[in-house]
């Protein structure tokens, strides 16, 4: 239970970071950092395929996109934050801590959850064969972001700016 | 076979770009058109002759083996793939002139039919995590639909409508997972009868907050509406059309009525927390309205009122109510869809949305200045045009329901909206044609047409409403009211 909280705390302070930092980099790297301990957390939770998808694709491909993104965009391009993003942040994350402690930990010691049926099959069977439809939806996912890139990264010669 | 509702236009979507670079504009005309046309009638033909024996629920086979997809068709749905195809047919008949100066059409259209198919689907699914996932793909689509036209304005409308968008479908999913965490299910049904075991109603209540403020927030409802004046506006109008015709109805109206109606119940608190989010929306909005100068801001604002007055009829929970609120929604697509056809006509005619520089461009846009005012009086619920009927069943249903005080500010909401679109009228068509103006052209060919296409059946549900809504609209109310 302890180990759990540090990891917990440790998530979050992670995540602060990530927003407050004004290096990208930094930025990035906390980000990675979070979603590390959260999917050693999916782990110790009995989630272990969430937990490899966490590792794998959030803390490792998609930093290493960000990484990219950061290394080819141009120096002197930064655009500067407004300032009230420092005030701002801490100010939600408190409030937010305080509902956490008092609202959320006893609303969520009184969720009632019915016997849940036995997990049906495994993994692959059930993103295969239960849950079918949503393939499909992840699919037009992926197809709508091919071509968004598509349209975003067009040649623009043609377009006249009213 | 209505899995085609979302297969064909994803297939089509898929080929679009590869089609594109053998033909830049003929082929991707035709095909995207051809695919929309195709499923509109097919909604209007085949489907209603399938559900004529009741609610369907379909299993598709892949290679003779069935495969775990389950969809499902009753009057709810099949009210909603109908408005949904009737407005994107003319939506992609107008963008075959509109779309011309945009450049890469094939792409333009692939991403429109990505969002069809993502409404579509949205509307067939009967299961909260696929709901959840065809949100994103319409969404996804949409983000770029918006940020189309690739300046400032557009990116930053694109960028802003991205982030509001993300927390919305946070709150959704939260919801979702507390939902099948004490359920242990994801289909309604299923989660419907769960929820009756646990008799939960705090955590229920919580997950209806959050359904609220993600569906809220999808439908622009006050004070969930930030992204909304930017991001409609700044798109192609097209797209405006698409997204203030049915994107917000889609993936805000229809999920919160779907799953207040046929996963929580709808409790008397919950309806009256929808009136009031409606009614707020209605007066706010319309006053928001009136002050714009910009004619896309301006019929922005007014779809988030008119939104407030589909969610105002639904939150009765009355039959009458139901159905007026339905109704409504199906008069607002049109209407918008077709007032923001003719404001994108005259935005490319004259380069410019401010209505304080236009002015006596009826004398030479007569067809779209007589569709716009065909779709003006509509939604400001003139006689005999299907914004009265809609509006009137809703009033109806408040008084009916003892809700008098609700009824006075739809009332008093309905003279404002009459007063915005005046203006509107008279500032960019009616008066002295300006010196700089002479020399405007009406819209080409499939600009005026869609909108006159769509004009006739503003006026024909006007006229045969009794049809209308004994054929559509009375069997939606229904299957919502008395759930799968």
């Amino acid at each position: 239970m302890t180990f759990q909280i540090i990891l917990l705390v440790a998530m979050l302070a992670a995540s602060a970071f990530a927003i407050l930092a004004k290096d990208l980099l930094k930025a990035a790297v906390a980000l990675a950092v979070s979603s590390l301990i959260l999917g050693i957390i999916f782990f110790r939770m009995g989630a272990p395929y969430a937990g490899v998808f966490e590792i794998s694709v959030v803390a490792g491909l998609i930093t290493v996109l960000f990484m990219l993104t950061i290394a080819l965009t141009k120096q002197g391009d930064d655009v500067r934050e407004s300032k009230t993003v420092k005030i701002i942040f801490p100010l939600f994350f408190i409030v937010f801590a305080l509902i956490d402690l008092f609202v959320m930990r006893g609303i969520l010691a009184r969720i009632p959850a019915l016997e849940g049926a036995a997990e049906a099959g495994t993994f692959g069977e059930v993103l295969w064969k239960e849950r079918s439809f949503d393939l499909i939806g992840q699919l037009a996912v992926i197809l709508a972001g091919v071509l968004s890139v598509l349209a975003l990264f067009r040649k623009r010669d043609r377009h006249d700016h009213e | 076979m209505i899995f085609l509702y979302i297969g064909l236009p994803l297939a089509v979507s898929a080929v679009l770009p590869l089609v594109g670079k053998a033909s830049k504009r003929v082929l991707p005309d035709i095909l995207a058109n051809a695919a929309l046309a195709g499923l509109l009638v097919y909604a209007a033909t085949g489907a209603r002759a399938l559900l004529a024996q009741g609610p369907i629920v379909q299993q598709v086979r892949w290679l003779g083996e069935a495969v775990n997809i389950r969809i499902a068709l009753d009057g709810f749905s099949l009210f909603m793939l109908m408005a949904i195809q009737l407005v994107s047919l003319c939506v992609g008949l107008y963008s075959i002139n509109y779309m011309e100066h945009y450049g890469a059409k094939a792409n333009y259209y692939a991403l429109l039919l990505v969002m069809v198919a993502g409404m579509n689907g949205l509307v067939l699914s009967q299961d909260l995590f696929s709901v959840y996932i065809f949100l994103e793909v319409a969404a996804v689509a949409s983000y770029a639909l918006v940020a189309y036209g690739l300046g400032a304005e557009e990116l930053e409308a694109s960028f802003k409508y991205l982030m509001l968008s993300v927390v919305a479908s946070a709150a959704v999913l939260t919801a979702i997972a507390i939902l099948y965490g004490m359920t242990g299910a994801l289909g309604f049904d299923g989660v419907a009868a769960g929820l009756r075991l646990l008799e939960a109603n705090t955590v229920t209540g919580i997950a209806a907050a959050l359904f609220l403020m993600g569906f809220g927030l999808k439908a622009a409802l006050i004070p969930f509406h930030a992204w909304l004046p930017d991001a409609h506006p700044s798109a192609p109008a097209p797209i405006s059309a698409i997204l203030s015709g049915l994107l917000i109805k889609v993936s805000g109206v229809y999920a919160i009525a779907r799953i207040f109606y046929h996963v929580l119940g709808l409790t008397p608190a919950l309806s009256q927390i929808l009136m009031w989010l409606g009614a707020v929306s209605i007066v706010v909005a319309a006053f928001l309205a009136l002050g714009q100068s910009d004619m896309k801001r301006m019929l922005a604002y007014s779809s988030i009122s008119q939104v407030g007055y589909v969610v105002l009829g639904i939150g009765i929970g009355t039959p009458l109510g139901v159905a007026g609120g339905l109704f409504h929604l199906l008069n607002h697509a049109l209407a918008k869809g077709l007032l923001f056809l003719t404001s994108g006509s005259v935005q490319q005619a004259t380069g410019t949305r401010n209505l304080d520089e236009m002015g006596g461009l009826a004398k030479r846009m007569p067809w779209t200045a007589g569709t716009n005012l065909i779709g003006a009086l509509s939604i400001s619920g003139v006689p005999p045009l299907g914004g009265f009927w809609s509006k009137l069943i809703i009033i109806i249903a408040l008084i009916q329901s003892g809700e008098a005080a609700l009824a006075v500010i739809a009332v008093l909401a309905s003279v404002l909206t009459l007063w915005y679109y005046l203006i509107m009228q008279r500032k960019a068509f009616f008066g002295k044609l300006a010196e700089r103006w002479v020399k405007v052209k009406e819209a080409p060919f499939w600009m005026t047409a869609a909108s006159v296409l769509l004009a006739l059946l503003v006026i024909g549900v006007g006229l045969w409403f009794a049809t209308v809504f004994s054929t559509w609209i009375q069997p939606a109310a229904d299957s919502l009211a008395k759930g799968f």
